[in-house]
């Protein structure tokens, strides 16, 4: 169970280009739809957690699920496993980066990846989409939250307390 | 001494960095290029898009960046550490209090709410990050497959990754 876990988030850090909601999907794909560790609901909400709180989503998704499932241990090992990879390539890429700036590979390489990745946040998009809609109040509350960070650029906490407490208030 | 200046420095970033990666920047540049003189401008332009680019999350990976240019690999576990513990103590705690809460009317009611809320968050960097990206009519396929192949198919992005992956590279190599 805990070498599985460790092994799932050292996948998910190995996989997650792009940073924040690029990496959605992969979390999703591994934590929701082949390990069953959360409902869609449940991810929508340790999501949610993790942009109230500071820090990277990666991170506090790994510490949130390993502590569900494995209390303190859990949570130190599945998040070790997700910034492990990280630890490694970014180590070679610091080293290296300055040789490897300049050639063609490796810039077409990163250019392709930024496209997938922008494809990767829509998956996520869509995954969450089905499932936070649900009735006439989440729909007006969406439509709202996209306006308001739209128009003013609001900082997600700030969007999130607000939605947050419309919640509490209306819903 | 410098390593605790760079544990209390990245612990710093950790904890008042707030909305992802993308709020970090402007604070982790304030402390380590004009506050600390760690690193040049143009060197942390260019850590900051190594880290965007390699796999991880990008705080954490501009920390190793960062962190091994002050001191090393020592210098890099101590900012990766200071950069995560802030952030892994606090989800402790919520996951903790989460499973005796959850079930609370009134937290019900915040998530019925928050997950609307949720789905506007991701929407937005999309668009900003299609533009960014380079998206037009001829390659415009690419990102929708993915979305379609990850978001509905529920294929993993581990094989869309490797095949971009291997793809680019032959691509490349063929063009030299």
């Amino acid at each position: 169970m805990y070498w599985q876990m460790f092994f799932t988030f050292m996948k998910i850090g190995l996989f997650s280009f792009g940073g924040g909601y690029a990496i959605l999907a992969m979390i999703q794909q591994e934590v929701v739809i082949k390990n069953l560790w959360l409902t869609q609901s449940q991810f929508v909400d340790v999501v949610a957690i993790s942009q109230m709180t500071p820090g990277p989503i990666a991170i506090n998704a790994a510490t949130f699920i390993g502590y569900q499932k494995g209390g303190i241990p859990g949570a130190l090992l599945c998040t070790f496993g997700v910034i492990f990879p990280s630890l490694i390539i970014m180590l070679i890429v610091t080293i290296s980066y300055l040789k490897l700036k300049g050639k063609a590979w490796f810039k077409n390489l990163f250019s392709k990846l930024r496209l997938l990745s922008v494809g990767l946040i829509a998956a996520a998009l869509i995954m969450v989409f089905r499932d936070a809609m649900q009735d006439m109040f989440t729909i007006l509350v969406f439509l709202l939250c996209l306006i308001v960070t739209w128009k003013y650029k609001t900082n997600p906490f700030y969007m999130l307390i607000g939605a947050a407490l419309i919640g509490i208030l209306l819903g | 001494m410098l390593l605790a200046k760079i544990f209390f420095t990245f612990l710093k970033i950790g904890a008042f960095t707030i909305g992802g990666a993308y709020a970090m920047i402007p604070l982790i540049k304030r402390e380590v290029c004009q506050k600390n003189n760690w690193v040049s401008e143009e060197e942390f332009l260019d850590g900051l898009a190594a880290a965007q680019s390699c796999p991880g999350p990008i705080a954490v990976n501009i920390s190793i960046y960062i962190g091994y240019h002050i001191s090393k690999g020592k210098g890099m576990l101590i900012a990766v550490l200071g950069t995560i513990l802030p952030s892994t103590l606090i989800i402790m705690l919520i996951a903790a209090l989460f499973n005796k809460y959850a079930e609370a009317s009134l937290v019900q009611k915040a998530f019925h709410a928050l997950r609307p809320a949720v789905v506007a968050l991701i929407a937005i960097p999309l668009y900003q990050m299609s533009q960014k990206a380079g998206i037009n009519l001829r390659n415009f396929w690419f990102p929708l497959s993915t979305a379609i192949l990850v978001g509905v198919l529920t294929i993993s992005p581990v094989y869309l990754i490797l095949l971009t992956a291997v793809f680019s590279i032959l691509q490349s190599s063929r063009k030299v």
